[in-house]
């Protein structure tokens, strides 16, 4: 794999972590000394809101927004929010969709159905990988780390280099419970 | 990167870092002595980071000041006085600050150290404001120097720049950010920390720092012939001012200027189409170069200026295209036309690549490559989530009593409501399933906006403003309504911070419950209000266990309503109830759960009130417990009594 351009589209809901995700994948990149750029689009402090963020890495990067058609990954902490990035996913299909199942009800408007979200996402790509619920974390609030765990596999660092650095974002029981998160993301298999 | 690592990293160290917080270590390297703010996204941890360090770097003063207006005279004083300092806001503070910048632009102390630095960032797309505003048309008003940088090394660099320049100069240098710079992290190459440099030689002569009709004008005329001479100077011979990819001619004779992150878009979207084109990148956006934008204009047929919202550059490179009597085409906005079909980019929302790569794709009819990889399946575009209310926020059982108030008094009183918010996370009070907005400006406006309609209508009005907006700018508006006996409601919320933007202290708050509380004074609201004159009454929720709190507020307003109507007085209800994210940080919250045997689905939690935490289940209420924080306003509403208490919250 050609690390000289790779973009990472983050996309979910306000509280579930996603900016500390790109905070830490981010820092530990750096710290292989590649560069990275990374931005974030939401509102307030507010929860709920959809959250949608880029990381980039790589020499070939200028800009903290891609262009669109030219993710290599796109990750969904909640189902529904992939149908609002799909214009990031390759047109020849090779973009990997990382969708984990948690879903959050629509106020005013219909949960799309599981059918038709795979039917969707077939149209974006030959790469899905779906994280099923059940494999979650318990405290909800450490799916990011579990789902940081598992894109592992597809990218250029170890367990190890976000061992080092998860204490500078985590203090105490934090810092185990998210380490656990992790490494169960790291093994899961479907 | 913890903020103590901003000054306990030494020189040449990378780091994964913030635009933002990029620019405190550039302005510590410059060896800053002051810095004042007021707090709005996307330029807040600014001052967050600042507050935390000040201290031990041994700067003189840092202040979250009460508006962005009290922020540019504390700092600006300080500047005359010989210090260093920078003043920071989000877009909308420039406009209420601008009445002192003015007069500061044109005043010039002689201090050898003094250097001010205005920080001011926009908000494309308005992801976190009120207003889509771009701000570098105050350039043309002040007169002063501006730099906009495009990422965060360049943060770094360019306030450095921007606190020499001004230091040379004694002028106020503008640093212009956009969301994706200052919310960009990416990695910054740290250089040397610098002491303050400050002494003690206040110039006292009054024809340096007093704005008067005796000195003004000569102060003005030395402003725009002198400094600001010498500041095109410098942008003309600044490396900030530069052309990149100088001999990657292309065969459309093309050639590009861009300034800030649209800079970085312009290489984005020619590697995708694979063209090459020599940029002019500007980085120092006033005064503009004239020389060498004309030098670059010229050896060219196209010119495509790239920037975002206003055609601020466009404008101006087309004056000196005419001066320089140059025949190269200007592609952009074409912003005498106000047309959309003449314009290559929109005026209005971000800027991004993709824009950028068709709208060189028709300048050089190129075949269409952006196959806009559109989402092909439309049925679901439209999943658009709203952000809705902190579950437990105590906005929500505001809006609940407010709406079951007015229901009792349409009964009784015909009279039309109208309602006027202002800027805080109770302006989602402004969206269903509440409704209650009918004319919103911006901050602090609420209160005087009623005060409108009431003189000239015989509806109720009603203002609705939170604390920290009060303290603002609302303060001024609720004395024109008791001088003026305006006979409107208004509706204080007193949640004791500022929550939207994450829960800052402003001067009501409880100075326990912030690190630098111990070195200020809490403002006491319900005194403050109580000697205003106003007609005042006070509902507290006490703690967040008290019976009976949404019917003593619903009883309240409805009262208070009538007495607006009956009277024609001015009313002030103080509602205090802390922001539940700030209480959950100092109190141990039970998650409530729903007994199923004893819910009757009558609906009243969840469809009646509403808590994003609370739905519709198999026929009954039910609660996300990942969700819930415990504020316990469904277990008072439940006839029931199905609602009951579980084990802490664990968020
Ligand atoms: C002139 C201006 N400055 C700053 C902001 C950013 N801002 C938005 S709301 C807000 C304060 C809200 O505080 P408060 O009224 O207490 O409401 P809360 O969010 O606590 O509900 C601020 C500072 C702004 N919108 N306009
Ligand atoms: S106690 Fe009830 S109203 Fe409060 S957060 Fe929990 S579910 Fe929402
Ligand atoms: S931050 Fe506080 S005031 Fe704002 S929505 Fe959340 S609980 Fe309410």
């Amino acid at each position: 794999m050609n690390y000289n351009n790779y973009t990472i589209v983050i996309t979910g809901l306000g509280g579930q972590g996603l900016i500390k995700l790109l905070q830490i994948l981010g820092d530990s990149l750096v710290r292989k000394g590649y560069k990275v750029m990374t931005s974030e689009k939401h509102g307030l402090s507010q929860r709920g809101g959809m959250v949608t963020c880029f990381l980039r890495f790589g020499d070939m990067i200028a800009a903290p927004i891609p262009i669109i058609g030219s993710a290599e990954m796109i990750i969904t902490t909640e189902k529904s929010c992939i149908l609002n990035v799909l214009q990031y996913a390759n047109p020849n299909k090779s973009t990997k969709f990382i969708i984990t199942e948690y879903k959050k009800a629509i106020l005013d408007s219909k949960y799309p159905s599981d059918k038709d979200i795979s039917d969707i996402l077939k149209n974006y790509s030959n790469h899905l990988y779906f994280l099923s619920s059940e494999n979650f974390p318990k405290n909800q609030k450490t799916t990011n780390l579990f789902v940081l765990g598992y894109i592992l596999k597809f990218l250029p660092i170890e367990k190890n280099d976000i061992e080092l650095i998860l204490k500078d974002y985590f203090s105490g029981e934090f810092q185990a419970i998210n380490q656990e998160a992790l490494i169960n993301g790291i093994k899961y298999q479907r | 990167m913890e903020y103590v690592d901003l000054i306990r990293s030494r020189a040449s160290e990378e780091h994964f870092l913030l635009g933002n917080l990029a620019i405190v270590r550039g302005a510590l390297e410059s060896g800053i002595d002051v810095y004042t703010y007021y707090p709005g996204t996307p330029s807040s941890e600014v001052g967050e980071a600042f507050t935390k360090l000040y201290r031990e770097v041994g700067m003189r003063w840092v202040e979250n000041s009460i508006n962005e207006k009290v922020a540019v005279e504390v700092a600006g004083a300080a500047y005359a006085r010989g210090a260093k300092v920078m003043v920071g806001m989000k877009n909308a503070g420039l406009n209420v600050a601008a009445d002192p910048l003015f007069a500061l632009a044109t005043t010039r102390p002689k201090n050898e150290n003094s250097a001010c630095v205005i920080l001011v960032a926009d908000d494309p797309q308005q992801y976190s404001s009120a207003i889509e505003m771009d701000s570098r048309y105050y350039l043309k008003l002040f007169k002063i120097p501006a730099l906009e940088p495009s990422n965060p090394q360049e943060c770094l660099e360019y306030t450095k720049y921007a606190f020499e320049i001004s230091r040379k100069l004694k002028i106020p240098v503008m640093l212009r950010l956009v969301t994706m710079v200052s919310h960009a992290r990416s990695n910054v190459k740290f250089g040397d920390l610098m002491h303050s440099e400050i002494k003690d030689d206040f110039d006292l002569s009054p024809e340096v720092n007093v704005a008067s009709r005796l000195y003004f004008l000569n102060l003005k005329e030395e402003q725009i012939y002198t400094r600001m001479n010498q500041a095109l100077n410098l942008s003309e011979n600044s490396p900030l001012n530069k052309i990149m990819s100088e001999n990657s001619l292309n065969e459309y004779g093309l050639g590009i200027i861009a300034s800030g992150v649209s800079f970085s878009y312009v290489l984005e979207a020619l590697e995708h189409l694979q063209i090459k084109a020599p940029i002019l990148k500007l980085g120092f956006i006033h005064p503009l170069p004239e020389r060498k934008i004309a030098e670059f204009i010229k050896s060219f047929k196209n010119v495509f200026v790239v920037e975002e919202n206003d055609a601020y550059l466009e404008t101006q490179i087309l004056a000196i295209a005419q001066k320089n009597e140059l025949q190269t085409k200007i592609y952009g906005k074409d912003p005498f036309s106000y047309s959309r079909e003449n314009s290559l980019l929109s005026f209005v929302g971000e800027l991004n690549p993709t824009k950028i790569a068709q709208a060189l794709e028709k300048i050089t009819d190129l075949p269409n490559k952006i196959i806009a990889n559109q989402i092909k399946d439309d049925k679901y575009n439209t999943v658009k989530r709203k952000p809705v209310l902190c579950p437990g926020c105590p906005y929500g059982v505001i809006g609940y009593a407010l709406r079951e108030s007015l229901k009792k008094l349409s009964a009784k009183k015909p009279e039309n409501v109208y309602f006027y918010q202002d800027i805080g996370c109770y302006t989602l009070l402004s969206f269903p399933p509440y409704s209650f907005a009918n004319v919103k400006y911006c901050m602090g406006s609420s209160i005087a906006l009623a005060q409108g309609v009431a003189h000239t209508d015989d509806s109720l009005n009603i203002a609705i403003i939170g604390d920290g907006t009060f303290f603002h700018s609302g303060i001024p508006a609720l004395l024109n309504g008791v001088y003026n006996k305006a006979p409107i409601l208004i509706l204080i919320l007193d949640n004791g911070w500022i929550g939207m933007t994450g829960q800052q202290p402003h001067p009501g708050s409880d100075t326990k419950y912030y690190k630098e509380g111990r070195y200020k004074n809490k403002i006491d609201l319900e005194k403050f209000l109580e000697g205003t004159g106003a007609k005042l009454n006070i509902i507290k929720r006490q703690d967040h266990n008290t019976k009976n709190y949404p019917k003593r507020l619903k009883d309240l307003i409805y009262e208070k309503s009538l007495n607006v109507l009956e009277n024609g007085e001015l009313h002030v209800i103080l509602i205090e109830d802390e922001c539940i994210q700030k209480f959950n940080e100092n109190n141990i919250l039970k998650i409530r759960y729903v007994d199923e045997k004893l819910c009757t689905n009558c609906g009243i939690c969840y469809d009646q009130f509403s808590c994003s935490a609370l739905y519709e289940q198999d026929n009954k209420a039910c609660i996300n417990r990942n969700e819930c924080l415990g504020c316990g306003i469904c277990e008072d509403l439940c006839p029931n009594n199905a609602i009951l208490r579980g084990e802490e919250n664990e968020l």
